[in-house]
């Protein structure tokens, strides 16, 4: 079930947006006349971007890395900065997003990833807060040398169908994340990074060497966490603190990543799919109109919020291992099986 | 001299919230080795108890603090029986996710319920103070370092000297041994994770009096705590006080560096960090376990 359902809206996804706006509009189709559609169907691949690399450094290595959200702000403020200051032209500035936000993460992934446990995810959350502050409010010569809180605006890339073009380019990055993953699960790196998760002190008793293993694997989650941000930024045309570093999204792409099953190829994106069409529907942002009863529109992007919270609590709860364990006849979703999953982890 | 001495008493001054702050936290951690990102949101549901009791019944806000403990206590109780207990034995993931979906979901309550307006709480004497020639104590800060400190003594008290406390001190040591001698598990995690929670409410009040409230407020006094908690030494909550203390000197003098300013606070508190986990990762006062 759960199959068939991703596999329609993941088609839908990739197909929806070929149709020419003019002819949906004509014919009158619910959601491919709205040009919205192209943004929420970009939006969910810059999520999966996100998520399939949050999955390589906290799914495959096990480090519960918090502040990812750092290299996505700062791969957009790298790209927007060479756009808009020193006015690259928008392919050439892209592939610096991702070596800059690699580049970042190299260097206080060396002191942060000796830490374990609580003490790195906290301290990694410290470097996505801290990230997102220092960018905003660094002044050179009396002037705010990132734009500040007023921002940052790029000139518009001059292109037909921008729309399709940056979901094409949003999609290629999602592509890319995925294969990465695919080939770390079958390389020795990937078995040395299994390893760590597992037992990082046999690991390095077996020769692995797990500093620089570690250090890898932070690097590559931040340069495609960075290429998404690259993206987004020239996409967005305008980026600040609150659109570049907001610390919902560390969380969304973990409970993706969770939602979905990490650890695993596909997991993190079927999870982002599924959340992100969740978050922007309760946000009313979907062109599909509903009411919900009681709640007055000004409220619902804050009911959006709490049932995000109620869901979060729910997935830890019930469906530990996300929902992929449903996929290929491993497990079925029943009663018992939720009872079993909460018995497991409860005191 | 007297700017230096100033600064050393606004560094104490403010410390006074962040010793509340983290005792809580530093509870919860040490005993249940929960790291609870829902700790600020607790904070500012405490604040918004005395700002309710202070506005409605016009009510001193140092005689609603209780009022906050005993709330928090029971709010903290059930979410622990009910919620947080259910993953008590899974990976340290799901505890930090578990417990930003209750942050989640305590601050978008409090947006429904009272709008994202600043609320703040002004007593007639709030922005008066002791003056020695050009020093100038002020009242409110003062006052709340007093609560502050009071407040970790009578956690101290409660874990070193009453029956709940001394189990839940044997939990901290060994869950299963504990355990085997007949403590109900279940009942003194609730206790626990309340009285972190009590802890927290208590710090609310204090915070409701030292600056305007909205319900995201609190976000960044769950960072501060931890860097408080890892400041002094995690599992004795007069470390705890000693952390707090140093962080609101911390605090003030980095403010005080012309140019810098208070938008720094966080990226101030999360370089104090590393370097203190670099350096002496057992904190100023702590043990290595």
């Amino acid at each position: 079930m759960f199959l068939i359902l991703g596999a329609i809206l993941a088609a839908y996804a990739l197909l929806a947006p070929l149709t020419s706006l003019d002819a949906a509009q004509s014919a009158n189709v619910p959601l491919l006349a709205d040009r919205l559609w192209f943004r929420i169907a970009t939006i969910i691949a810059m999520f999966i971007v996100m998520a399939t690399a949050w999955n390589i450094i906290g799914g495959i290595t096990g480090y519960a890395a918090f502040g990812n959200v750092a290299f996505f702000g700062i791969g957009a403020y790298t790209t927007g900065m060479l756009i808009a200051k020193a006015k690259w032209p928008f392919l050439v500035a892209l592939p610096f997003a991702p070596l800059v936000s690699a580049g970042f993460a190299a260097l206080v992934g060396l002191p942060l990833l000796r830490l374990r446990g609580h003490y790195f995810a906290v301290a990694s959350l410290g470097v996505g807060v801290a990230v997102g502050e220092l960018v905003q409010n660094i002044d050179y010569g009396g002037q705010p040398l990132f734009g500040g809180a007023s921002g940052l605006f790029l000139p518009i890339y001059a292109i037909d169908n921008r729309g399709l073009f940056f979901f094409y380019l949003m999609v290629a990055a999602a592509t890319i994340a995925i294969a990465v993953t695919w080939w770390v699960l079958r390389s020795r790196f990937g078995y040395g990074l299994i390893a760590i998760r597992e037992n990082e002190e046999a690991a390095a008793v077996l020769g692995v060497n797990t500093t620089v293993y570690k250090v890898a694997a932070f690097a590559l989650s931040a340069a495609l966490t960075g290429l998404a941000g690259g993206i987004f930024s020239q996409w967005n045309v305008f980026i600040n603190q609150d659109n570049t570093f907001p610390i919902d999204y560390n969380v969304q792409m973990i409970l993706m990543a969770l939602l979905g099953g990490t650890g695993t190829v596909f997991g993190p994106a079927v999870g982002a799919v599924l959340l992100q069409l969740l978050i922007q529907f309760l946000g009313g942002s979907l062109p599909i109109s509903f009411d919900i009863p009681f709640v007055s529109a000004d409220a619902r992007p804050i009911l959006a919020q709490v049932i995000l919270g109620v869901l979060l609590v729910g997935v830890v709860i019930f469906v530990p291992r996300g929902v992929i364990d449903f996929f290929g006849g491993r497990s079925r979703l029943s009663l018992s099986y939720l009872r079993r999953s909460l018995r497991e982890t409860s005191l | 001299m007297a700017d230096f001495v100033q600064l050393v008493i606004l560094g104490l001054l403010a410390g006074g919230v962040y010793v509340a702050v983290g005792v809580g936290f530093g509870l919860v951690w040490g005993v249940l080795n929960i790291v609870n990102l829902a700790h600020g949101a607790l904070v500012i549901i405490g604040s918004y108890i005395t700002w309710q009791l202070f506005t409605a019944l016009h009510l001193d806000p140092f005689l609603t603090l209780p009022v906050d403990a005993v709330a928090l206590f029971v709010l903290g109780y059930a979410l622990q029986r009910g919620v947080i207990n259910r993953i008590i034995r899974a990976p340290l993931l799901f505890t930090f996710l578990l417990t930003f979906g209750l942050n989640l979901v305590v601050i978008n309550v409090l947006l429904f319920i009272f709008g994202s307006d600043f609320r703040s709480v002004t007593p007639a004497y709030s922005g008066q103070g002791l003056e020695f020639g050009s020093v100038v104590i002020p009242y409110v800060p003062l006052i709340s370092l007093g609560v502050a400190i009071l407040l970790s003594a009578a956690l101290a008290f409660i874990l070193n000297r009453t029956r709940i406390g001394l189990a839940i001190n044997a939990i901290a040591a060994d869950r299963d041994a504990a355990q085997l001698v007949g403590i109900d598990l279940r009942h003194a995690y609730a206790v626990t994770f309340g009285l972190g929670a009590a802890c927290a409410g208590v710090a609310g009040g204090l915070i409701a009096m030292s600056q305007a409230i909205t319900p995201t407020a609190g976000e960044p006094y769950t960072l501060q705590a931890f860097v408080v908690v890892i400041l002094g030494g995690l599992g004795r909550v007069s470390a705890t006080v000693v952390g707090g203390l140093a962080f609101g000197l911390v605090e003030v003098f980095a403010q005080s560096i012309p140019g810098s300013g208070s938008v720094f606070a966080n990226a101030i508190a999360f370089g104090l960090m590393v370097l203190v986990l670099v350096t002496r990762p057992q904190g100023l006062l702590g043990r290595l376990r």
